[in-house]
């Protein structure tokens, strides 16, 4: 069982009305053609690095993001677009949840193992990140762009467990901002609660 | 750490509806490929390496085809083990005939419902990459103790979502795929549902001893030679072996004029002395999410009945790498490379027991 600290996290369920202002800001320059999915997935994941210090990843660092509903309006519009012709290229590059991982990968400058998991609760990614994760730890996000949007990210660094300050929590609790350790044990997630 | 051996395969692609067949279909020289029309000034007729199953409803044959790989692999035995679902295009064919809808969880709910499965499901989409970065998950959950037994089913199957978003990019050949080839212009897709068991219980004719997978953004469409080595090196490294003890590597070689280069590039690199070198492709097509299964699946069975791909395009010898044209005399340790969309490079390391 891995115990990780939680050292930053941008919980935007959903984003801020200025989100994308923002991730312009972020990026140096408005982002041209990922998509509204990847450019969520960045403006989250690059606040929770911003949150924990850092402006890249270590090498050794994962990267697993998980979303219920993924590249949804990105894949309706190319399958709309085939009824007559080929896709634009961007286009299909879109429909690609995986792309978001290789755009973060680019905009940190690091190399490395990072995963999409499609439609497992957050708490099934987390028990296969916790089960991959070395000591440079996990930047873990929850990815939706249907329903006002979600991009829930928390930088996870594994740590020595402190027994007896962990309590059972629900899945729901794994984006909360009260907690600030967490681990998967057998029964399912235990929380830390900010001190 | 608990030792993770492959216990069961199971593989219906162009060659044929199982491992036997598909080892006879390759003995034989391979199948021939159907076409795919597709729409559109940039569209037309392009080779296709579909699995010989009726084309009929798409639920209905997709769900023949996974219990007919799963009860090859022994999935029954495992019902309540971890499944791990790997694919890049889930059932867009279904929705494309109206016959599925675009949800993720009623996609894995209808394939844990087909294999009566009762474990935890988990579906990874990492491009042409995930049935391997799939395996190396299994692993890593196995190891630690989470389970015991897993099936990594990869699943890629007919759409035109798929063949439409690579003939806009134009990666598409018109005629074969030629791995290494001097001629190479471009891949051949094809269709597979393939399955590994992976068990802690041994022993088994093969190991699973590690993987890498390496994400590089600077190519999203392409591979990075930097990144081809630091996945070999990776992956060696998991697998407490040094490069000289690679036997064969499997290698992406799906017949990109790019990607091929690339990857020989990471080849000469990271091995002073390069392994014998096998590509699939040609014979089956390039699967997608369901190549590292499926191609893990006919090269281990090929290593242990002694067949081997027949490649009839001219090699290029620019590339300072050749396809070996017969199985090795020793195969311990075997590499098995998939190279993807998304800046992906992963590798698995098996080792014969």
């Amino acid at each position: 069982m891995k115990t990780f600290a939680i050292s930053g996290r941008c919980i935007a369920a959903p984003p801020p009305a200025d989100w994308r202002e923002q991730l312009a800001q972020m990026l140096g320059a408005k982002p041209r053609r990922i998509g509204i999915w990847a450019e969520l997935g960045l403006y989250g994941a690059l606040r929770c690095m911003a949150d924990a210090g850092e402006k890249t990843l270590p090498p050794e660092a994962q990267i697993w993001l998980g979303s219920r509903r993924g590249t949804y309006a990105a894949t309706d519009i190319v399958l709309e677009q085939l009824r007559e012709d080929l896709p634009m290229p961007m286009a299909f590059l879109q429909t690609q949840p995986s792309q978001l991982l290789a755009l973060l990968a680019a905009q940190a400058d690091w190399k490395g193992h990072a995963c999409f998991v499609a439609g497992a609760e957050p708490q099934a990614l987390l028990r296969l990140a916790a089960a991959q994760a070395g000591k440079d730890g996990v930047l873990l996000g929850w990815l939706d762009e249907m329903d006002g949007g979600m991009s829930n990210w928390l930088r996870l660094r594994p740590c020595e467990d402190v027994a007896g300050s962990y309590h059972v929590a629900s899945a729901g609790a794994l984006f909360s901002t009260q907690i600030s350790h967490l681990r998967l044990a057998n029964t399912g997630l235990e929380v830390r609660p900010v001190a | 750490m608990k030792p993770v051996y492959l216990a069961g395969r199971g593989l219906a692609c162009a060659l044929g509806l199982d491992v036997q067949a598909s080892l006879a279909a390759l003995r034989q020289g391979g199948t021939a490929t159907s076409s795919y029309s597709l729409p559109g000034a940039l569209g037309g007729s392009f080779p296709y390496h579909a699995i010989p199953f009726p084309r009929t409803d798409w639920n209905e044959r997709a769900r023949t085809l996974v219990l007919g790989v799963a009860a090859e692999a022994g999935a029954q035995q495992i019902r309540s083990g971890v499944l791990f679902i790997a694919t890049s295009s889930f059932d867009i064919g279904g929705v494309e005939q109206g016959t599925a809808q675009m949800d993720y969880s009623a996609f894995s709910d209808k394939i844990a419902a087909w294999l009566e499965w009762s474990g935890p499901v988990y579906v990874i989409n990492t491009a042409c990459t995930s049935s391997l970065n799939a395996l190396i998950a299994a692993q890593a959950m196995l190891n630690a103790g989470e389970a015991e037994d897993a099936l990594v089913l990869g699943f890629e199957l007919d759409n035109q979502l798929t063949m439409g978003g690579f003939a806009s990019l134009q990666l598409l050949s018109t005629g074969s795929s030629k791995p290494f080839g001097a001629n190479r212009d471009g891949l051949v897709l094809g269709e597979a549902v393939a399955a590994l068991r992976l068990s802690t219980h041994g022993p088994a004719q093969w190991k699973m001893l590690g993987g890498a997978n390496v994400v590089d953004g600077s190519q999203p469409t392409g591979a990075s030679a930097a990144a081809v080595v630091s996945m070999y090196q990776r992956a060696l490294e998991v697998s407490d072996l040094t490069a000289d003890a690679i036997d064969v590597i499997k290698v992406q070689a799906a017949g990109s004029p790019g990607n091929d280069a690339v990857e020989a590039q990471g080849l000469r690199e990271a091995f002073s002395k390069i392994p014998s070198l096998v590509s699939l492709k040609a014979a089956m097509g390039h699967t997608m999410g369901a190549s590292g299964v499926a191609e893990i699946a006919l090269l281990t069975a090929c290593l242990e009945q002694g067949a081997w791909p027949t490649y009839e395009a001219e090699a290029d010898t620019e590339l300072g790498v050749t396809l070996a044209t017969a199985a090795p005399d020793r195969a311990r340790h075997v590499l098995a490379t998939i190279l993807g969309f998304g800046g992906s490079h992963a590798s698995v390391i098996l080792e014969r027991t």
